[in-house]
């Protein structure tokens, strides 16, 4: 091609289906290439400038290499989560009275020793790993289809939808969400991991509500969209299709770091007695029984749990920092 | 002003009524709860009958009244500065808040003034020395800080200094306020049972108005009045705690607002494991319980506490930085 454009990532980086797989900047012979593909170009609604926007994000994801560390951190999480308990099976429950409280790091059998029903330590861990990231993700989607939608709804109808919106907010805010969650749990019939979800995801949206009802505000103001009405666009095509790719950065790092929120919160709520029912173990209800196990001196079976949300929570919300830096990079 | 206060507080007590009426539904659709303690065979059905009309339930022959008429009589009641029976306690659920809220007070108290007292100094220093080793290591453990909730920084702290370093009183008994020897007539022995538990809550707090604090700091250090009391001369320590300090502190002040409910929430999980006997370990015991009266008492209350703390907090606002107008 005649030109190659000075930023490694011009408008011809969009190029619908590839996926960046390069993690440094010098990306020119793949530029080339993709301009040299014959009928690729940039459509008139500026689509290939949006691919390049996120595209661009990930690689400023990736130079951020602490962000990057705790997503492969919570990679290797996520994973374990999702295959060690299929090997280990039933080994979770599998109680084993010859062998209580025996200490971690001792055999290879039960590497994190067991608790005191002489159950697994470590399969129970990753048990419980999967409620807590299955919990944060369903209930951070429950999070965005009722914030995101109530909350685009209010910021560009107005109205009394807003209101609503925002005296919902100030009564949740002004309440003790830990009891708030509780008292809905327990008049809703007991405690059951979808019941759990869905009072999370019912009484927790309304961060990102706000966030969107304010993007919403301020987007629906701009050229761009009285451009788009002058051309004939109906509401529900501006809303989809102009404003909200525009409005989903921040939307995107709130979702993250609501992650993290609702695994402690899960945690917080299993240690109450108010999340999944034992035999099945959550990292909250792990910590259940913390007074006998201190005082027995066991003190690992409390450390595990405890830094396993720790290190969780704490990686979820670097990745969300970096996910933050990556998308608004004015704001470092 | 008048004005505003006024209005503000009728939105707050508007606020507090839906929220009473979302509660109290809540708590009545419930199945079960106070009914379980009627199940004894042996209690006369003249007893239960009695006692679930003085909680507010049924009628004096037993038929229990729809809900809205319960609310009614419960909100009837609450003017009257009457929240109901605990189920479990057979006391009124006033007296209980009444008995544990000193101590309540006591402990978020000095959580949240040791947070102020290290969190705005630590906020200030990163801010005047941004990017030096303090500032660095300020803003790690500040993030470090935010991701460990408190009840598990709770059980950290048990496992070094209980269990390891056998120092802290881990096996508790800590007397009530009045109630026996110890609480405020041995200061001493008061403040060694507060290390823990507001070390707990006043961690995430810190971690929160330091970060604050430094962002607010460095926004005003790099206006343009700053340069222009550097350029006439002042010394660096002057312009730095005289000008500066003055307007990066006032966004603060709803900082404080906002951290109230938070650290009461920390409270409620908190106070439990330390068997702190304040309204949180009261509402730790009534979720275990399932003890709905008290848990709508501790609700109502920290809702009412909320939004006084945030009028305040408001008003303070316009009263520090005149360029405020209501």
């Amino acid at each position: 091609m005649a030109q190659v454009p000075p930023l490694p990532l011009g408008p011809s980086a969009g190029v619908p289906g590839s996926v960046p797989n390069q993690l440094s900047i010098e990306t020119t012979v793949q530029q080339e290439r993709d301009l040299a593909q014959p009928g690729v170009r940039p459509d008139e609604f500026g689509g290939a400038a949006e691919l390049g926007f996120w595209r661009l994000s990930v690689i400023r994801f990736l130079h951020h290499r602490v962000a990057t560390g705790a997503l492969i951190i919570l990679g290797v999480i996520v994973l374990a989560a999702i295959v060690v308990p299929i090997i280990t099976g039933d080994l979770y429950r599998i109680q084993d009275y010859r062998h209580p409280y025996k200490p971690p790091f001792q055999s290879l059998q039960h590497i994190f020793g067991t608790d005191d029903l002489g159950r697994d330590e470590f399969a129970r861990l990753l048990r419980g790993a999967r409620v807590s990231i299955m919990v944060g993700v369903l209930a951070v989607v429950g999070y965005l289809l009722i914030g995101g939608t109530l909350g685009a709804l209010a910021g560009y109808y107005g109205g009394w939808l807003d209101n609503a919106l925002m005296r919902f907010t100030d009564i949740i805010i002004s309440a003790p969400f830990l009891l708030v969650v509780i008292a809905v749990t327990a008049a809703t019939g007991g405690v059951r991991l979808t019941t759990v979800i869905i009072v999370i995801a019912a009484t927790g949206w309304y961060e990102i509500g706000r966030l969107m009802r304010a993007q919403f505000l301020v987007l629906r103001e701009q050229e761009f969209v009285q451009a788009a009405r002058a051309l004939g666009a109906s509401n529900t095509r501006i809303i989809l299709r102009h404003i909200l790719p525009n409005a989903l950065a921040p939307i995107i790092v709130s979702a993250t770091l609501g992650v993290s929120g609702i695994i402690l919160l899960e945690a917080a709520l299993g240690f109450l007695g108010y999340s999944i029912p034992p035999p099945e173990p959550s990292w909250g209800n792990m910590l259940q029984e913390f007074e006998q196990y201190l005082l027995d001196d066991k003190t690992y079976l409390v450390f595990f749990p405890a830094t396993a949300l720790v290190i969780t929570a704490l990686c979820i919300n670097l990745v969300g920092d970096g996910i933050r830096d990556a998308l608004d990079p004015r704001q470092r | 002003m008048t004005f505003y206060v006024v209005r503000r507080l009728a939105i707050g007590v508007f606020l507090l009524f839906l929220m009473s009426a979302m509660f109290f539904t809540l708590t009545r659709v419930t199945p079960g709860a106070p009914i379980s303690v009627g199940e004894n065979p042996r209690i006369h059905q003249s007893v239960i009958i009695l006692r679930l009309h003085r909680l507010g339930l049924t009628d004096e022959k037993g038929n229990p009244y729809p809900i809205p008429q319960q609310y009614v009589l419960y909100m009837g009641a609450l003017l009257h500065g009457d929240l109901g029976d605990s189920y479990v306690y057979n006391r009124p659920v006033t007296t209980l808040l009444m008995q544990r809220l000193p101590n309540s007070i006591l402990l978020l108290g000095a959580a949240l003034l040791v947070a102020l007292a290290i969190g705005i100094p630590l906020g200030i220093f990163a801010a005047t020395h941004q990017y030096s080793k303090t500032d660095m290591t300020t803003s790690l453990l500040s993030y470090v800080g935010v991701s460990i909730p408190s009840f598990v920084l709770g059980l950290y702290l048990l496992i070094i200094f209980g269990a390891f370093l056998k120092q802290s009183p881990l096996h508790w008994g800590f007397p009530l306020f009045g109630m026996h020897s110890g609480g405020v007539d041995d200061p001493v022995d008061l403040l060694y049972h507060m290390v823990l538990p507001v070390t707990s809550l006043a961690i995430l707090q810190i971690a929160i108005f330091s970060r604050f604090m430094r962002a607010s700091m460095l926004e005003v250090l790099h206006q343009d009045y700053i340069r222009t009391a550097r350029a006439k001369g002042l010394s660096i320590e002057k312009v730095n705690y005289k000008h500066a300090l003055r307007n990066a502190i006032l966004p603060i002040i709803t900082l404080v607002a906002i951290a109230i409910p938070q650290i009461v929430n920390g409270a409620i999980i908190t106070e439990g494991i330390f068997s702190w006997p304040g309204t949180g370990q009261l509402a730790f015991q009534a979720v275990v319980d399932r003890d709905y009266p008290v848990i709508l008492g501790v609700v109502m209350l920290v809702a009412a506490g909320t939004v006084l703390f945030n009028l305040i907090a408001d008003v303070t606002y316009g009263v520090a930085d005149p360029r405020i107008r209501y």
